[in-house]
C-alpha cells in the first residue's frame, strides 16, 4: 500500500538545482532511508513533504490525498510529523508540555474555554498528560516529564523529539539526521529504539542520515540522491556495494598510479609538529560533535582528513582556526598555544583556513579579494603571483567572486591562500561541487604548495584523490579519530576505508519485542499508546478506572481478558 | 490544578484590595496618576502577552491604546451612550486594528517587523490622529472632551469620580491579568509558547500560525485598547500626545526592563511610568550647594533609556524575569551539560 | 508642467536627505548587524550642537560662511565622536546577540538621546536653520518658491554618495569593509579586523545622519522630534536598497522623497508623507518575500 508518493519533485534556489525531479515512494509500515552526499537535497525533500517549502515543480500524494497547497498544520492533521536536524524543541517548556502541545493542537482545543479553566478543558488536559507520560515511558524518559527541555542534554533532547512526533499519532515519521552528535554506542540504541517506535506506535518512517550503520540497520528500502538526482535504490545491503555510490561518497576508483610515491621524504620524521592538536572537544549548542580529536601535521606536510559526514572533520578545522571555541583540549601551532584564540589573531599567525565553501565575499571583484590579503599583512603584497599560479583569473579579475563558477572560486580561494605565505593552509571540502576535472587540477595545486614549503591539512570526501596527494592521513569517526597511517597504506586497503563510510555488514539483531533493552515496560501503560478504540469506550473505560482508582489500561486488559475468556 | 486557580484568585483579590485602597486620602493628581498607572499597565500587559508569551515584537501599542480611547470619546461625546458601551466599541476597534497590524506579521519576522510596526505608530501619531480627514474620529484639534459620562446609569464627573473611575479599572486589570496568567499555562498559552520557541515545529506540529497569530494580534491589542478606552473618563479629553509614537517606544523599554513575560512585571511598569515622573516634577527640584536642579521627566525617560540598555548588555530576562529565573534555577532538576551551557538562541 | 519640475526639484532634494540617513543605516546595518533605529536621533543631537554652536557661538561673532563652517565642522566632530562612543562603550558588547537585541537597544538609545536633547534645548520649534547656501537666491518655477539651499542638498547629497562608494571602492580599509559587510565570518578568517571596521562604520554612519540633519534644517519644521522621526523615511529607503545595496539604497532614498512630495500638489496634510513612507515599507517587504512558506527557524 503505497502511503506517501513523491512524482517529480524539483526545487531550485537561485541559479542551483537542489532537487531535480525526484519521484519517490514509500510504502506502509516502512522503514524508507534517504542516503546521498552533502547537498544532494535531503533535507530540502523533507522541507517540500513537511510544507516548510514549496517546489517549482512535482507533487506529493499522501494516502491519496493531495498535499501541493496544505500548510504544515494541515499535514501534520493528516499523519505527518518530523524531527528535525538541529534541534527545534520547545525550549522553555517541560518535556511533558513539549508532547501536549501536538496533541491538542489536533484535538482542536477552544483558546477561551482554557483560560477560563472550564470544566471539560481541565478532563481534556488530565487525559493528554497521561497519554504524554505513557509515551515518555515507552522511550525511557519518564525522568525528564518535568525538565525544561533547554536543560537537557542532546541525546536526550533528540528522544525527546521523535517523542514528540509520536504524540502527534502520526502515519508517517520524517526523521531528519536523527544520529547527528551521536557517538557509535548511542546510535546503536537508536537504531533499536527506532524498530521499537515502529512495532509499538504502527508509524512508517522516512529517514535521513550520514550515518551508514544507522541507516543499514534499520532501514527496510534505500534512496541515494546526489547532486539533486536519484542515483540508485535498494536494499540496503546492495547499495552497500553498489559502485555508483561507493563512487559518489568516495571519488572514482583512480586507475592511474601517481608514480612517485615516494615524495613523502620531503619532511624529515623527527621533525617537531606545526600543528598539534591534542583531546579536542567542540561542538554548536548543546551537541557535541568531536569529543577527543588529536592529530599532528609537520612542516612541508600534507594530511588528508576523511570519513563520513558528520563525523567532525569540519568541525575539528573550525575549532583549530578559531571559528568555533574548543570546549576541552589544546591546539598548539609552530609551539605557540592557540586554544580559544580569535581567528584574526590565529590567521595572523600563518595559519590558514579556506572553510568549507570557500568563504569568500560574492560582491567583492577577484582582484579585490586578493588585495584584501595586504590588510592582514599590513603593507601592499603584490598579487601577480597569483595569477602566475592561476592564468583563468587574470581575465576575470574585474568580475564579481560571486558570479564565478565552483572551480574559479576555488582558485581564488587558494590564490589568497598563496600570496599570505602560510606555513599551514587547512582546505575543507575543496572538491565540493566541483567536476573531476577541476578537481585534479586543484590537487595538482595541493602539490605546489607542497613544494614552496607549505604544509596542508586536508578535508575531503574524495578519497581517492586525496590519498593521492597526501602523506598521511586520518580517517574520522562519530567525533574522534578512528585510523591514521601513512595515505599509501590506506589507499591499499580501499575496503577498509570504504567500511568507514558504508558500515561494514551487520547482522540486523533480531527486532522482536520492544523489550530488546532491560527496560520493564508496564503492559498497562503501553496499552493507552497502541490501542485505537471508539471514543465512548474509552471514556467509558477512563472513567471506571477513576472510579476504581487504576491506570485506564489494566482495566482494559482485564475487560479483554474476560471476554475473551466467554 | 484547581488549588494553584485557588491560590491565584485568592492573590488577585487581596492585590486588588490592597491596590484599592492605596489613592484613598491623596489628592486629585495623585488620584489621576492611579488611574493612570492602571491605564499604562494594560499597554504593558499587551505587550506581555504579544511579545512575551507569542514572541512577536510591536512598536506600536500605544497607537492600540490611542484607538480605544478615541473610539470611546466619540462614542460618549458624539453619541451619549453609556461609558460601558463605549469601552466595548473602544475594545472591539482596537481589536480590529490589531487583526490588520497581525497580517502582515504572518510573513515577517523580527526586525522587519520592528520597522512595520513603528511604521505603523508614526502614521497614526502624525497622521491618522492629526489630519482633519479623521475629525469624525479624533475630535479635531481639540479632540474629545468628556466632562460628564454615565458608566451604569451612574453619574460619573471626570474630576470628580476619579476613584470609582481608578477602581473600575483595576477591577479589570486584576481580571484580565488572572486570565492571562490562566491562559500561559493553558493548552492555548501553550501553543503561544510554542510559537514563540519553534514556530517552525508550532506550524510542522500542527499549530495553525495564522489563526494564532492573529488572535495574538488582536487580543494584545484589545487589551492595549481596553486601557486607552478609560483614558478619556480619567483625563477628561483625548489627545494624541499621550499615543505617540514614543509611547510605544517606552512600553517596549520598559515591558524589557521590568520583565517582558511576567504579568507583575506590566503592573509594576505602569505605576513607574505614572508614577515617577510626578514624584521627579514636585520632589525633584531644590538646590545643591548653592545651585538650583530640576529633575524633569526628561531626566527619566533618560534613565530609562540608558537602563534599556546596560540591561540588554547584562541582564536579558528583565528585573522581575530575572529574579524569577534564579529562584527557579535553585530548584531545577537536571544540571548543565559538561563545560559552557550555551544559551539556544 | 513647470509646477511637476518645481515638485521634482523639491522631491530630490528631501530625497537627497534620506538617501544619505539611509545610506548611514545600511552600512552600520551591514558591517555591525545593528539595524540602527536611534540614527535619525543622533543626526538631529549633531545638527543641534551644530545649530547651537552657530547661534549661540559664531554667529554673533565671525561672519556669515565662517560661523557656518565653524558650527559644520564642531557639529561633524560631535557626530564621530559619538559613533564611536557608541561602538565602545555599547555595540562592542553585544557583537554575537541576536539582531533583534541589538535593534532593541537601539531604541534605549534613542530614548536617552531623545530626551537629553529635550532637555538642554527643550521642545522649541526653531526657526533659525542653519543655510548653507545665501538665503536670499531664491527664485521661483511657476508659483513654487525653490531655494538654492534645495540644489545645494541635492548636490550635496550626490557628492557624499559617490564620495562614500569610492572610498569603499578604491581605498584599502574600504575593501576591508566591504569584506565585513559581505561576510563578518570570513572576513574574521581572513585576518580583517572586524572590530575597526564596526567602529569606522559607526563614526561614518554618525557622521552622514549628522550631515542630512544639518542639510534638512531650512525644509522642516526644526524640533527635537521630528528629525528624530524621520528615521521611518530614511528605512523605507534603506528597505528599497534591499539592506544590501548602496547604490539601490541612494535611489531608493531619491524616489522616496519624489513619491512623497508630489502627493502634496493636492493633499494638503503634514503626515500624510509619512503613510506613503509606510506604504513603501509595505510594498518593498511583500514584494521581496521569499517565496515558500517565511517561516522563522531558529
Amino acid at each position: 500500500m503505497t502511503m506517501l508518493r513523491v512524482r517529480d519533485m524539483t526545487v531550485r534556489f537561485g541559479g542551483i538545482v537542489a532537487l531535480d525531479g525526484i519521484s519517490l515512494d514509500l510504502n506502509r509500515g516502512e522503514i524508507l532511508g534517504l542516503i546521498g552526499p552533502n547537498g544532494a537535497g535531503k533535507t530540502t525533500l523533507f522541507n517540500c513533504i513537511s510544507g516548510v517549502i514549496h517546489p517549482d515543480r512535482g507533487s506529493i500524494f499522501f494516502e491519496g490525498h493531495s498535499l501541493v497547497y496544505a500548510p504544515p498544520h494541515v499535514r501534520a492533521r493528516f499523519g505527518i510529523a518530523r524531527t528535525f536536524q538541529n534541534l527545534q524543541l520547545w525550549g522553555s517548556m517541560t518535556v511533558e508540555e513539549n508532547l501536549v502541545v501536538p496533541m491538542d493542537a489536533l484535538g482542536r482545543r477552544n483558546t477561551f474555554s482554557d483560560a477560563l479553566y472550564l470544566p471539560f478543558s481541565a478532563y481534556a488536559e488530565r487525559a493528554s498528560r497521561e497519554r504524554a507520560r505513557a509515551i515518555l515511558h515507552v522511550l525511557e524518559l519518564d525522568r525528564y516529564a518535568r525538565t525544561l527541555a533547554a536543560d537537557l542534554p542532546a541525546g536526550i533532547q533528540r528522544r525527546v523529539e521523535i517523542a514528540r512526533a509520536l504524540a502527534m499519532r502520526p502515519r508517517l515519521l520524517l526523521l531528519d539526521e536523527p544520529a547527528a552528535g551521536l557517538d557509535a554506542q548511542e546510535t546503536a540504541r537508536l537504531a533499536e529504539l527506532l524498530h521499537a517506535v515502529r512495532q509499538r506506535f504502527h508509524v512508517s518512517m522516512l529517514l535521513v542520515d550520514h550515518d551508514m550503520s544507522l541507516v543499514l540497520r534499520v532501514c527496510d528500502y534505500v534512496y541515494v540522491l546526489d547532486f539533486g538526482k536519484l542515483l540508485a535504490r535498494g536494499q540496503p545491503s546492495a547499495i552497500r556495494s553498489d559502485p555508483k555510490v561507493i563512487a559518489a561518497y568516495l571519488g572514482e576508483e583512480s586507475n592511474q598510479s601517481t608514480g612517485e610515491t615516494t615524495t613523502v621524504v620531503a619532511a624529515p620524521k623527527q621533525a617537531a609538529p606545526l600543528l598539534e592538536v591534542k583531546q579536542l572537544a567542540a561542538g554548536y549548542g548543546g551537541l557535541e560533535v568531536i569529543r577527543d580529536v588529536s592529530l599532528q601535521v609537520r612542516p612541508g606536510e600534507v594530511v588528508a582528513c576523511i570519513g563520513a559526514n558528520g563525523a567532525g572533520k569540519t568541525t575539528t578545522l573550525r575549532a583549530i582556526s578559531g571559528m568555533i571555541h574548543p570546549r576541552r583540549g589544546r591546539v598548539m601551532f609552530a609551539g605557540i598555544e592557540v586554544t580559544g584564540r580569535s581567528a584574526e589573531r590565529i590567521s595572523k599567525l600563518g595559519l590558514i583556513h579556506i572553510p568549507e565553501g570557500r568563504g569568500l565575499f560574492p560582491r567583492l571583484t577577484v582582484e579585490d579579494t586578493l588585495r584584501l590579503v595586504s590588510n592582514t599583512a599590513g603593507h601592499e603584497v603584490d598579487i601577480t603571483p597569483a595569477f602566475q599560479l592561476f592564468p583563468k583569473l587574470r581575465e576575470r579579475r574585474r568580475q564579481l567572486v560571486g558570479t564565478l563558477s565552483g572551480g574559479e572560486q576555488q582558485m581564488v580561494a587558494m590564490g589568497r591562500a598563496i600570496l599570505s605565505k602560510p606555513r599551514l593552509v587547512m582546505i575543507d571540502e575543496m572538491s565540493q561541487g566541483l567536476a573531476p576535472s577541476v578537481v585534479q587540477q586543484l590537487f595538482e595545486i595541493i602539490r605546489v604548495f607542497r613544494d614552496e614549503g607549505i604544509a596542508v591539512l586536508l578535508v575531503e570526501q574524495f578519497v581517492e584523490s586525496a590519498l593521492d596527494v597526501a602523506d598521511r592521513a586520518y580517517v574520522f569517526e562519530h567525533g574522534s579519530i578512528g585510523l591514521s597511517g601513512a595515505a599509501v597504506d590506506l589507499r591499499r586497503d580501499r575496503k577498509l576505508v570504504a567500511g568507514s563510510y558504508l558500515g561494514t555488514a551487520v547482522e540486523t539483531p533480531a527486532m522482536a519485542a520492544a523489550n530488546g533493552n532491560e527496560h520493564r515496560v508496564d503492559p498497562a501503560l503501553m496499552e493507552i499508546v497502541s490501542v485505537r478504540v471508539p471514543a465512548k469506550v474509552k471514556r467509558a473505560l477512563e472513567q471506571r478506572a477513576e472510579a476504581e482508582g487504576r491506570p485506564t489500561g489494566a482495566v482494559a486488559i482485564e475487560l479483554l481478558e474476560k471476554v475473551d475468556r466467554q | 490544578m484547581t488549588s494553584r486557580l485557588m491560590v491565584r484568585v485568592l492573590v488577585t483579590l487581596v492585590a486588588f484590595a490592597v491596590l484599592a485602597r492605596i489613592p484613598v486620602g491623596f489628592d486629585v493628581g495623585f488620584k489621576f496618576d492611579s488611574g493612570l498607572a492602571v491605564i499604562w499597565a494594560f499597554g504593558l500587559l499587551s505587550l506581555v502577552l504579544l511579545t512575551g508569551y507569542v514572541g512577536q515584537i510591536s512598536l506600536c501599542q500605544a497607537t492600540f491604546a490611542g484607538v480605544g480611547a478615541y473610539a470611546a470619546g466619540m462614542m460618549t461625546a458624539t453619541f451619549h451612550v453609556d461609558y460601558i458601551v463605549a469601552v466595548a466599541v473602544g475594545v472591539a476597534a482596537a481589536f480590529a486594528l490589531g487583526i490588520i497590524v497581525g497580517l502582515p506579521a504572518l510573513r515577517l519576522h523580527g526586525i522587519t517587523l520592528a520597522i512595520v510596526t513603528l511604521g505603523i505608530a508614526l502614521v497614526f501619531d502624525r497622521y491618522v490622529f492629526q489630519d482633519h480627514a479623521f475629525e469624525w474620529f479624533t475630535g479635531g484639534t481639540g479632540g474629545w472632551s468628556v466632562r460628564e459620562a454615565s458608566m451604569f446609569g451612574l453619574q460619573m464627573d471626570s474630576s470628580k469620580h476619579l476613584m470609582a473611575a481608578y477602581v473600575v479599572l483595576l477591577a479589570l486589570f486584576c481580571l484580565v491579568g488572572l486570565l492571562m496568567v490562566n491562559l500561559h499555562d493553558s493548552g492555548a498559552g501553550r501553543r503561544f509558547r510554542a510559537i514563540r520557541d519553534s514556530e517552525l515545529a508550532a506550524a510542522t506540529m500542527g499549530v495553525d500560525l495564522t489563526r494564532y497569530k492573529l488572535l495574538a494580534f488582536g487580543m494584545s491589542a484589545a487589551i492595549a485598547g481596553l486601557g486607552g478606552a478609560f483614558y478619556p473618563l480619567v483625563a477628561g479629553t483625548v489627545s494624541p500626545q499621550p499615543f505617540w509614537l514614543f509611547t510605544s517606544l517606552q512600553f517596549a523599554a520598559i515591558a524589557v526592563l521590568m520583565g517582558v513575560r511576567y504579568v507583575p512585571a506590566a503592573a509594576l511598569g505602569g505605576a513607574f511610568m505614572a508614577f515617577v515622573p510626578d514624584v521627579l516634577t514636585r520632589f525633584g527640584h531644590g538646590s545643591l550647594f548653592g545651585h538650583q536642579y530640576e529633575i524633569s521627566y526628561d531626566w527619566f525617560q533618560i534613565a530609562v533609556g540608558v537602563l534599556l540598555i546596560v540591561q540588554l548588555i547584562a541582564l536579558p530576562d528583565g528585573v522581575w524575569g530575572d529574579l524569577r529565573n534564579r529562584v527557579r534555577h535553585a530548584r531545577s532538576t537536571v544540571g548543565a551539560l559538561g563545560g559552557r551551557r550555551v544559551k539556544v538562541a | 508642467m513647470a509646477a511637476l519640475a518645481a515638485y521634482t526639484i523639491i522631491g530630490l532634494s528631501l530625497g537627497g536627505i534620506f538617501s544619505l540617513a539611509a545610506l548611514g543605516i545600511v552600512l552600520i546595518y551591514r558591517t555591525t548587524g545593528v539595524l540602527n533605529f536611534a540614527h535619525g536621533a543622533m543626526g538631529m543631537f549633531s545638527t543641534f550642537v551644530a545649530w547651537q554652536v552657530f547661534y549661540g557661538w559664531s554667529h554673533p561673532f565671525w561672519p556669515g560662511w565662517i560661523s557656518t563652517l565653524l558650527a559644520v565642522i564642531a557639529g561633524l566632530v560631535f557626530a564621530a565622536l559619538m559613533g564611536l562612543f557608541l561602538e565602545f562603550a555599547v555595540f562592542r558588547w553585544v557583537r554575537t546577540r541576536d539582531p533583534v537585541v541589538k535593534a532593541v537597544i537601539t531604541i534605549g538609545v534613542l530614548l536617552a538621546l531623545q530626551s537629553a536633547a529635550s532637555l538642554i534645548w527643550k521642545n522649541n520649534q526653531y526657526h533659525l536653520p542653519i543655510y548653507l547656501a545665501p538665503q536670499a537666491a531664491t527664485f521661483t518655477i511657476a508659483d513654487v518658491p525653490i531655494g538654492a539651499n534645495n540644489i545645494v542638498v541635492i548636490v550635496a547629497a550626490l557628492v557624499l554618495a559617490f564620495g562614500l562608494g569610492a572610498f569603499l571602492r578604491y581605498t584599502s580599509f574600504g575593501r576591508a569593509m566591504r569584506a565585513v559587510s559581505d561576510s563578518p565570518a570570513s572576513a574574521s578568517l581572513w585576518g580583517v579586523p572586524v572590530g575597526r571596521v564596526g567602529a569606522v562604520s559607526w563614526m561614518l554612519g554618525s557622521l552622514v545622519a549628522a550631515v542630512a540633519g544639518i542639510l534638512i534644517t531650512p525644509f522642516i519644521n526644526f524640533d527635537t522630534t521630528s528629525l528624530t522621526l524621520l528615521i521611518i523615511d530614511a528605512l523605507a529607503a534603506a528597505l528599497i536598497g534591499g539592506l544590501v545595496s548602496l547604490p539601490l539604497t541612494v535611489l531608493g532614498g531619491f524616489l522616496l522623497g519624489l513619491l512623497e512630495t508630489y502627493p502634496t500638489i493636492w493633499i494638503q496634510s503634514i503626515g500624510f508623507p509619512r503613510l506613503v513612507a509606510l506604504l513603501v515599507i509595505l510594498a518593498v517587504l511583500v514584494v521581496r518575500n521569499p517565496r515558500g512558506f517565511a517561516v522563522a527557524a531558529k
